[in-house]
Parts: structure tokens; C-alpha cells; sequence
């Protein structure tokens, strides 16, 4: 792979491969910074490849699917589409949930532009991945780290010509310059909202505020707005963060309500902008009086309700008003919180499948958003019954309760809520876990709010964003 | 009532020759509705009483005629899907493919294949939905090596032939490689020369035991394996949730899951 360089922008370093060495006689291989990078970034939630289609050139290796592309899936059944590394686990800051803070002892690797380029171009290669994913801890500081990700950046792109997907972290309190510069170079970036509140930031991560935060986002914000409309103009113009940007913030280590979250979430997509709100439930590894005991469960039920309702955000029409409020702070941890808010609102079922339109038909339980597009579809060339639908995909079991289909029920049942919850409970949510917090015992425990969140798991893969 | 069997070649053309053919035979023989002709892609393993069968060849310009009515009838989309129910692997696809056809041409509708309350309809959504999973499977879960020469060698067992639309995916994101993908289950080659056209090539004598990989293969397989086990999160491991997402039968020609 012997590539004409043309760039002359930049420095020489910067334009030639250098060999890297699989194989060192230094203390560290890159098979050791690899495991330490690896484990230093494995609690990063945002591993999508997804939202930017980009065809290959004909010359240069990789190109884009919108919808994304899972390469494998580790022990725990997250997905894996991105080399997910730190360019480093040096860090200044000292984030008391964090395991790569600074007066935590463990063992710090550093990877040089081009190891991260060689890995990245062979792993991308065989198809391991989808392409790279790259964060850091802050070395010196932030400008000085974000400078070393966009050699990088620069070097993969322009030296390696590498065309495939590149996710990259924005450090809060970066050169807004750098910033721009980098957003040149990667499919999606990331600012971490880190905790859902400012209050909790303030406690937990002395180095980091709000404001530096959502500085950046905005950033990034304005310039893919921008960069839309100089692509309109000019076809040719470089894209700008293409693929859009995403967050997340840690479920558990902080007191906020389910509302608050979700309404913070609701915020971040309404006003930032975002493709993504990630929610990562707190993996306790730091022992720190300000912080749930190592021990507590991770909150997995939780965060999969997170993003249950997350999803009824983005492609059921759902508002967060709607789903939670003052008086009702968290979601069930019995009932998924669709069929949640569809018992709390029997009065506007059931709904007749022949006739409701497509955003009714997404608020039905057992109705998803392939089968309500499927119904309206099939439905234009002939009535459908509860046979066509079984064949459609929808979750009957569920569904029968809340809808009709030529003005029939499915069986002569009542609309009522308590007999209907008892119902859907006798059928077993199939949830993506099953090993933390969903025994009996545990739930009995379910009534002080605080203590219990910590004791239900939930864990939801994104495959596509 | 007699019913009429012609059994085609299990290939696109040869089903797409079937389609063509029993046209032609309902006109010549006067037979008044579809309903009556069948297609099957194999010998019967019991032969009815009542039941004509007749024997189709493949003619590549038929097929090619049908191809282009139902691009031109039915649209790109109702094509795509009934090519991907027209190579997997169910034995009464080519009937419900057939049926498609002639409920799509003759209600000139260009979703037919959106029509999931017709039997034949859905039972064609329904295989072909089962080769565009195990296509995008692999487009996932395939797994290059470089050998000593520099080429990408991957081996796929795949259950649907779906290499001819595995191909066009991997050629458009890595056109300076020569690599080749071997089904096992097909015995087939698909090969990608650098900055060419790929093709499939059929019938070759082949052992695997011979390849001699590159230098540096072991060392980044042993690397991809090292970043799969570090990834994981030791408080979340779910080896049943790992097992929906990524089925069994993909893992042995998987990198990640063998044993360095």
C-alpha cells in the first residue's frame, strides 16, 4: 500500500508512515498497550457505526453504511463495530468514578499516531472492524491531547487514505480551532455529558463543568448545520462531522430521577441536536465515599429502560412528558414503558388496525416500528385480520388487549387495567439479561426508590443508531 | 382438477426461465388461471396421481426477459427481494416467487411484495428476509487472512447462496485488494483481483491445509483477540445475550473465537 502523498500542509512527521514495531523490545508491546488502551476505553458506550453512507472511491480502502455494521459481540453481548481505544490513559483529571483517574495506580500506556493507523488499516482490513473509535485522558491538557488525536486523524486519512468510519471524542476546554479541524476528519464525535446534572458533575468530576461541556457541543452543532449548507452550495465541500454527534452520561452513580434524565435527554436532542443519547449504568471501580459502594449491582434494568425510552422518543413519537412527571419520577421495573404509558391510557384503546394511522399504531404494545409500517403498507391492498398480523410480526400476546381488527377484538376481553397488567406479566418480557437483579428476592426490596435502583440490571445493545 | 408441476434449475435464471416458461404453457395449453401451475426446483419425493410434470431448462435469455419485466413492472426493490427468496435455500421458493410475479403483474403493483397477507407473498418475504439476515451476517461476521502473497483469503459457510451480493460489498471497500471468499458449503470462489471486476468461479480443486499465511497474520489475529477479550466488561458478562447476537454456526471461521 505505497501511497503518493500530496499534502503539503503539514509537517513531514506528520506525512510519512513510520514503521511501527509488532514486536518491541521495550517494555511494552503493542499487544500490552493494546489490553490497557482496550480496558481503559471499554466503558465508553457509544460503538455505533452508523448514520453516514459513503460509497468507496475506487482507490482508497473502506467506505460507510448508513445504517452501520456490527463486527462481532464480546462476553458481555455488546456489540463490537470500532476499534475502541484511548490514544492514551495518562490523565490530569481526577474523575472519582473514573478508572483511568489520576491517583488511581494502574498500569498507562500511550499509543504513538501511527500504531493506532497500522491497527486500525490491518484489523479494518480483515473486517474486524467497522473502523476506529478514538478517546483519550488528558495528557497536559486538553488542547495539547486533542492536537495528538488529529495527527493521528490527519495521518489515517490523508497517509493511509483510510475512507471508513471514524468516531472521535471532543475534549471539553479544546481550542475551538482544533475542534473545527478534527470535525473535517471524523464520521461522528462525541462530548460526554459525563452525569445527567451539573450538580453531580460538580461532585464527582472536579475538573470538569457544565459550561466547558456543552461549549463544544454547540460547536459542533453550529458547524454541522453550517457544513450543510455549504454542501448544498459547493458539492464538493469537506463534510463536517457527517455522521452527527452523540453523548452519554452514567446511570447511577449520581441521585437523578428517571424524569431527570430522560428530560435532559430530551433536551440534548431537541436543542444539540444529537443522533445519540447514550446511558451507561454506573460500573462501580473506584472506591470513593462520594460514589456507591464497588460492590452495587450495575444498574443494567435500569439503563434498559433508559433506552426503551429513549427509543419511544426517537421513533415513536414519544414525549418525555408523557411517559414520566413530577409525581411519577422513575419507570416501572415490571412493565416496559410503552405498555406502561398504554395502561395509564386505556381510554384511547383499542384501536382499529384497518384504519389507525401510523402514529397510533406505534403507541399499540406488540406493535414495533417494522410491523406498524408493514400494516400500512398490506393494509392498502386489502383489510387485514389477527392472522395477517401474526404473519406481519406483531406481538399478539401483547396486542390483543389494545386493538381490533375489523371492529373485533381478538378474544372477548376486558379493558382493564388491572386485569390486563396481570396479564402482560403472566407473559415473561423477554429482557436482554438475566443474571443481575431480576430475582424475586431482589424485588421484593423494590421500595426505597434510591437503594433499588442500584440492585436491577438492564442492558440494551445498540446495533444501529 | 389437473394440476401442473415444471421443474426448473435452482438458480435465478433457472427459476426466472420456470416463471417465463409456464407463461408460455398456461397460454399454449389454455389453462385458465395460475393457480393450477406449479414451479419446484427439484424432483418431487413423491409423485402425485393427477399431476403433469414437465422438465424446464435454463435459458439465459428467457430469464433475462423475465428480469427485465419485473424491473420494469414491479421496480429495483420488488427485484432485490424476490432475488433473495430465489437464492435461499427453501424447496417451494420458486412456487412462491412464481405466484408473486403473477399477483404483482397482474394487479400492476409495484409493492407487491408489501402485500403480506397473500400466502405465496408472505412465504416469499419470508425467505427472502431469511438470506438478507444471513447476508448481512456476514457481511459482519466474515473474517479475512492475509496470505504470503498478500491476498485476503476468507472462508464462509454460508446457508443461502448469497456470495454473488456478498461480493459487490466487499469489492467497493477494499479495491486495491486481491481477495478471494471461499463458501465451503457452496463450494464456491468469489475473487476480487485488485482494481477489477470480481467474479465466481466454480468446480476448482482446492486444499486449505496449503495456504501459507503472511508474517504478521498470527501476530494481528492474536491482537484482534487480545482487544475482543480486554473490551468486555467483566460486570455484564452474558454469554446467552453474546450467543443471540452472534449465533454458533458463525463462530468457526470466526478470528475472534479460535484459539491462537
Amino acid at each position: 500500500m505505497n501511497h503518493i502523498v500530496e499534502s503539503t500542509t503539514c509537517s513531514k512527521v506528520m506525512n510519512k508512515k513510520e514503521n511501527i514495531e509488532l514486536h518491541t523490545a521495550n517494555t511494552q508491546t503493542i499487544m500490552d498497550k493494546l489490553a490497557i488502551l482496550t480496558d481503559a476505553a471499554k466503558y465508553d458506550v457509544a460503538c455505533t457505526s452508523s448514520g453516514v453512507d459513503r460509497k468507496g472511491n475506487g482507490k482508497d480502502m473502506g467506505n460507510c453504511i448508513a445504517a452501520g455494521i456490527c463486527h462481532s459481540f464480546s462476553a458481555d453481548g455488546r456489540c463490537i463495530s470500532l476499534l475502541k481505544i484511548l490514544m492514551s490513559n495518562e490523565c490530569a483529571y481526577d474523575c472519582k468514578y473514573c478508572v483511568n483517574r489520576r491517583s488511581n495506580d494502574v498500569p498507562r500506556a500511550t499509543f504513538t499516531p501511527d500504531e493506532i493507523c497500522e491497527l486500525t488499516m490491518n484489523f479494518y482490513k480483515r473486517n474486524y472492524i467497522e473502523g476506529l473509535f478514538l478517546s483519550s485522558g488528558i495528557i497536559n491538557n486538553p488542547t495539547y491531547t486533542m492536537e495528538l488525536i488529529y495527527q493521528t486523524l490527519y495521518k489515517l486519512r490523508n497517509v493511509y487514505r483510510f475512507r471508513g468510519y471514524v468516531h472521535v471524542k471532543g475534549i471539553p476546554g479544546t481550542d475551538p480551532m482544533l475542534i473545527q479541524q478534527i470535525g473535517y476528519l471524523t464520521d461522528r464525535m462525541s462530548v460526554n455529558l459525563e452525569l445527567p446534572t451539573a450538580e453531580g458533575l460538580e461532585k464527582l468530576a472536579p475538573n470538569k463543568h457544565r459550561k466547558t461541556i456543552l461549549t463544544p457541543m454547540r460547536q459542533i452543532q453550529n458547524g454541522i448545520v453550517q457544513g450543510k449548507q455549504e454542501l448544498a452550495l459547493y458539492k464538493n465541500a469537506p463534510s463536517f462531522v457527517p455522521a452527527g454527534q452523540s453523548t452519554q452520561m452514567i446511570i447511577g452513580a449520581t441521585p437523578e430521577s428517571d424524569y431527570q434524565i430522560m428530560s435532559v435527554a430530551e433536551g440534548l436532542y431537541d436543542k444539540f441536536g444529537m443522533k445519540r443519547v447514550f446511558y451507561s449504568a454506573y460500573v462501580g471501580v473506584n472506591e470513593d465515599k462520594a460514589l456507591p459502594s464497588v460492590h452495587t449491582a450495575s444498574p443494567l434494568l435500569r439503563e434498559h429502560r433508559l433506552y426503551q425510552a429513549d427509543w419511544l422518543l426517537r421513533f415513536y413519537h414519544f414525549r418525555v412528558e408523557e411517559l414520566l412527571n413530577e409525581k411519577h419520577q422513575n419507570f416501572n421495573i415490571l412493565l416496559d414503558p410503552k405498555c406502561d404509558w398504554a395502561l395509564q391510557h386505556l381510554e384511547q384503546f383499542p384501536v382499529e388496525i384497518n384504519r389507525a394511522d401510523y402514529q397510533t399504531l406505534l403507541r399499540v404494545p406488540g406493535i414495533g416500528v417494522k410491523s406498524a409500517q408493514r400494516i400500512c403498507k398490506a393494509r392498502r391492498s386489502g383489510t387485514l385480520n389477527f392472522d395477517h398480523l401474526k404473519k406481519i410480526g406483531v406481538v399478539l400476546k401483547r396486542a390483543l388487549y389494545f386493538i381490533t381488527c375489523n371492529g373485533k377484538m381478538m378474544y372477548n376481553t376486558k379493558i382493564e387495567e388491572n386485569y390486563i397488567t396481570r396479564n402482560l406479566l403472566a407473559e415473561h418480557e423477554k429482557l436482554p439479561f438475566d443474571r443481575d437483579g431480576m430475582t424475586y428476592r431482589q424485588l421484593s426490596l423494590f421500595d426505597d426508590a434510591q437503594e433499588n435502583v442500584d440492585l436491577f440490571g438492564g442492558n440494551k445493545i445498540m446495533m444501529t443508531g | 382438477m389437473e394440476e401442473y408441476v415444471l421443474i426448473c434449475e435452482d438458480s435465478m435464471d433457472g427459476i426466472l426461465t420456470g416463471v417465463y416458461e409456464a407463461y408460455q404453457f398456461k397460454k399454449n395449453r389454455s389453462i385458465e388461471s395460475h393457480d393450477r401451475i406449479h414451479l419446484a426446483t427439484s424432483e418431487p419425493d413423491v409423485y402425485r396421481f393427477f399431476t403433469e410434470y414437465h422438465r424446464i431448462g435454463t435459458d439465459h435469455t428467457k430469464a433475462e426477459k423475465v428480469t427485465d419485466t419485473i424491473i420494469r413492472q414491479l421496480g429495483d426493490e420488488s427485484y432485490y427481494r424476490l432475488s433473495m427468496t430465489m437464492v435461499s435455500c427453501f424447496e417451494d421458493k420458486a412456487d412462491a416467487v412464481y405466484h408473486t410475479i403473477v399477483l404483482g403483474l397482474s394487479t400492476h403493483d409495484r409493492n407487491i411484495t408489501d402485500r403480506l397477507q397473500d400466502d405465496y407473498v408472505h412465504r416469499a418475504f419470508r425467505y427472502g428476509r431469511a438470506a438478507n439476515n444471513e447476508l448481512n451476517r456476514l457481511r459482519e461476521f466474515l473474517r479475512f487472512s492475509e496470505l504470503q502473497n498478500g491476498m485476503l483469503y476468507a472462508k464462509i459457510d454460508a446457508k443461502h447462496y448469497i456470495l454473488p451480493f456478498l461480493m459487490p460489498h466487499f469489492a467497493d471497500r477494499l479495491p486495491a485488494e486481491n481477495f478471494v471468499i471461499y463458501d465451503e458449503h457452496a463450494d464456491l470462489f468469489g475473487l476480487h483481483p485488485s482494481f477489477k471486476q470480481w467474479y465466481i468461479l466454480q468446480g476448482v480443486e482446492f486444499d486449505e491445509g496449503r495456504l501459507q499465511f503472511s508474517e504478521t497474520e498470527e501476530a494481528y489475529q492474536e491482537l484482534f483477540r487480545c482487544f475482543c477479550d480486554s473490551i468486555a466488561i467483566e460486570a455484564r458478562i452474558n454469554p446467552k445475550l453474546q450467543m443471540n447476537m452472534l449465533p454458533l454456526r458463525f463462530r468457526p471461521n470466526m478470528t475472534e473465537f479460535k484459539q491462537g
